[in-house]
């Protein structure tokens, strides 16, 4: 038997190999039964479809209503508008504060991380009504305003703008972890030796920290965009009725207007989106890693 | 070129460490010093208060007469070579090289002209297109040099950069970097806890302790005429030995040296390269190990009371281990609380 300390022989490792192979096997087989499955089930369920008579066949008349449904194209839209606008503001939001964190110094930048991480221990429920009870009618805000004398504003509950608050204060702080930890890998001198050469801040944090942390910046994009677009509990409760995203609109089409082939077709088309930014997210990455060492 | 001046700086960092106290120099123009210490007597903070990272707590620092305490590091008419090199690795060489002339909005052919002209000084002409990661550590090393170089800086800083090299490496380097600092007549100020990059390369040492000056002057005074006990311990090996000196006499273990000095303790400091060795039985030490390096011997010697001692020896294989020698100082210096009190140089 190998001692620690010992030197395993190759012959020793491949006997290992069956129980690794079985440990791994079991979050794959998983993953295939839980995720990869019902994508091919779905996809096959929207296009083989039972023509009424019993003959089935390919159909794609689900994709071709959607694609020529005002109300399905304004859906995606808005969906497609909402993901742009959250991923530009997280990243105007969580980039200074990475920075600050990164490049801070003393007690002030520990108090400044506790409330970028916050949002992640609070469930999206709450957050949504925590959400209406200060910016809804007759919220906190309203009061406030009332109690000053001044007119009512223009809430931004169950308008596009409610999910997009919503949602970037729910990711700021899975953004700004991985940003920091992009951050991590800008060296102080790399920073300093820039300032030596003539640069500003404005001109180091161009030309040395956004490439040094750009693939930092794509993760952080891609898992946002990802959650974002698929987002159900926010833009249900906080976005209006109507456009609305294809989280509500799914569950809609499942539940209300009880027709599943539209909504797993509006499902599948949603996974296409989402694998087009998986798709560009991997090729920016390795494009990325292949100029550096 | 550029002359600095260092005016009772003083730098206390939060929590109050005093990393540089008061401390005062002047570099000549296109003199190369060299801040030497062990690690944490301040040199690599006075550096960087030099290159504006750091900001003194008190005091001036003058180039040219101009105050240049409060301005920003991208303002000074400094450059600095770090000791990680401190390259960008998104760039190649000749973008890292010309990035300070391309912020300066020099035309596109005056940077290709200059920065090939610098790279061919820091011997690495056609090297331009190469990434960072496919350069050995040396060749590293010579584009962080040629970075600073290309912007023409008043003052050259240099903070410890041949650390990283391999010894080998590292003795190459810093001859050419002492050739190109004395063709362009560049002022430079050079921290290194390196005692051999000092003495070979420094105009003059500042030896630094405890973010005070403890010597200052040229690399063979320092070495020959320590003036402190520390000093003399930090540069080069030597022997130190506490003693006592009573009626005229250091003892101590047996030893016994007389000295003009009024009685009292006293520390003892010879080199080994000063201390002969004469066959006695039993003799005022015991030698201990003899190690051969082929040029010369180091004789490790034993006193009564277990002390070490070193003795450089032209041939050491006259001795042997466990025999008796008597030990004869040909020059030596006498320290009484940290301070010269006698000095006996024979040769």
């Amino acid at each position: 038997m190998a001692q620690a300390g010992s030197i395993v022989s190759p012959d020793e490792g491949n006997e290992k190999q069956p129980l690794g192979l079985l440990l791994v096997a079991i979050p794959v087989l998983l993953i295939v039964w839980l995720v990869i499955w019902p994508i091919i089930s779905a996809v096959i369920d929207t296009l083989w479809r039972s023509d009424g008579h019993g003959h089935v066949g390919f159909d794609a008349s689900s994709y071709v209503f959607f694609f020529t449904d005002t109300y399905s194209l304004n859906n995606l839209a808005l969906t497609l508008w909402t993901t742009g606008i959250c991923a530009a503001l997280l990243l105007i939001c969580c980039l200074p504060i990475a920075l600050y964190l990164r490049f801070g110094r003393g007690r002030i930048t520990g108090y400044v991380q506790t409330l970028a991480i916050l949002p992640l221990f609070v469930p999206s429920i709450i957050l949504a009504y925590a959400f209406i009870r200060v910016l809804g009618p007759n919220g906190f805000y309203d009061i406030v305003l009332h109690g000053l004398g001044l007119p009512k504003l223009r809430t931004p509950y169950l308008t596009p703008w409610g999910p997009v608050i919503g949602l970037v204060w729910d990711n700021i702080p899975l953004t700004v972890l991985i940003l920091l930890s992009g951050l991590g890998s800008v060296k102080d001198q790399a920073v300093e030796a820039a300032r030596d050469v003539g640069a500003n801040r404005l001109q180091v944090l161009r030309h040395i920290i956004m490439p040094t942390i750009s693939n930092s910046i794509l993760v952080a994009l891609s898992f946002a965009v990802l959650g974002i677009f698929s987002a159900f509990t926010l833009p249900y409760l906080l976005g209006p009725a109507s456009p609305e995203m294809m989280g509500p609109f799914m569950q809609r089409t499942f539940d209300d207007v009880n027709d599943p082939v539209a909504a797993v077709t509006q499902a599948v088309i949603s996974f296409a989106f989402c694998i087009l930014f998986g798709l560009f997210y991997v090729r920016s990455v390795a494009r990325n890693q292949g100029r550096q060492p | 070129m550029a002359v600095l001046k260092i005016e009772n700086v003083s730098k206390i960092f939060q929590g109050g460490t005093t990393a540089v106290d008061d401390l005062s120099l002047e570099v000549s123009d296109g003199e190369l010093v060299c801040l030497l210490g062990p690690s944490g007597s301040g040199k690599s903070t006075l550096l960087r208060m030099v290159g504006g990272f750091e900001r003194p707590t008190q005091g001036k620092i003058f180039i040219d007469e101009a105050d240049i305490t409060d301005q920003w590091p991208e303002r000074r008419p400094t450059a600095m070579v770090f000791q990680s090199h401190a390259l960008w690795s998104h760039m190649n060489v000749f973008k890292n090289v010309a990035f300070g002339l391309r912020l300066r909005g020099l035309p596109a052919a005056e940077i290709r002209q200059n920065v090939e002209g610098v790279l061919e000084m820091v011997g690495l002409a056609g090297y331009g297109k190469r990434m960072i990661h496919q350069l050995s550590g040396g060749q590293q090393q010579r584009v962080a040099l040629a970075r600073s170089l290309v912007l023409e800086p008043k003052i050259l800083l240099l903070d410890e950069p041949f650390a990283s090299l391999d010894q080998h490496l590292r003795e190459r380097l810093r001859e050419e970097v002492r050739d190109i600092q004395q063709r362009l007549k560049i002022t430079t100020l050079f921290v290194t806890h390196g005692q051999d990059e000092a003495l070979s390369m420094a105009d003059r040492i500042v030896v630094m302790r405890d973010g005070r000056t403890e010597q200052i002057g040229r690399p063979d005074a320092v070495y020959r005429k320590p003036l402190t006990p520390f000093v003399a311990g930090f540069i080069g090996t030597m022997n130190l030995v506490e003693g006592q000196v009573m009626r005229g006499a250091f003892t101590r273990a047996g030893i016994r040296v007389p000295l003009p000095v009024a009685d009292g303790p006293a520390t003892l400091a010879v080199r080994p390269e000063a201390l002969d060795l004469i066959a006695a039985e039993p003799g005022q030490a015991q030698v201990h190990r003899i190690t051969d390096f082929g040029t010369h011997g180091i004789v490790d010697l034993e006193l009564s009371d277990g002390t070490r001692l070193k003795s450089m020896a032209t041939q050491p294989n006259a001795l042997r281990p466990g025999q008796g020698v008597d030990l004869v100082p040909r020059a030596l210096t006498v320290y009484r609380e940290s301070r010269e009190i006698y000095r006996d140089v024979h040769d």
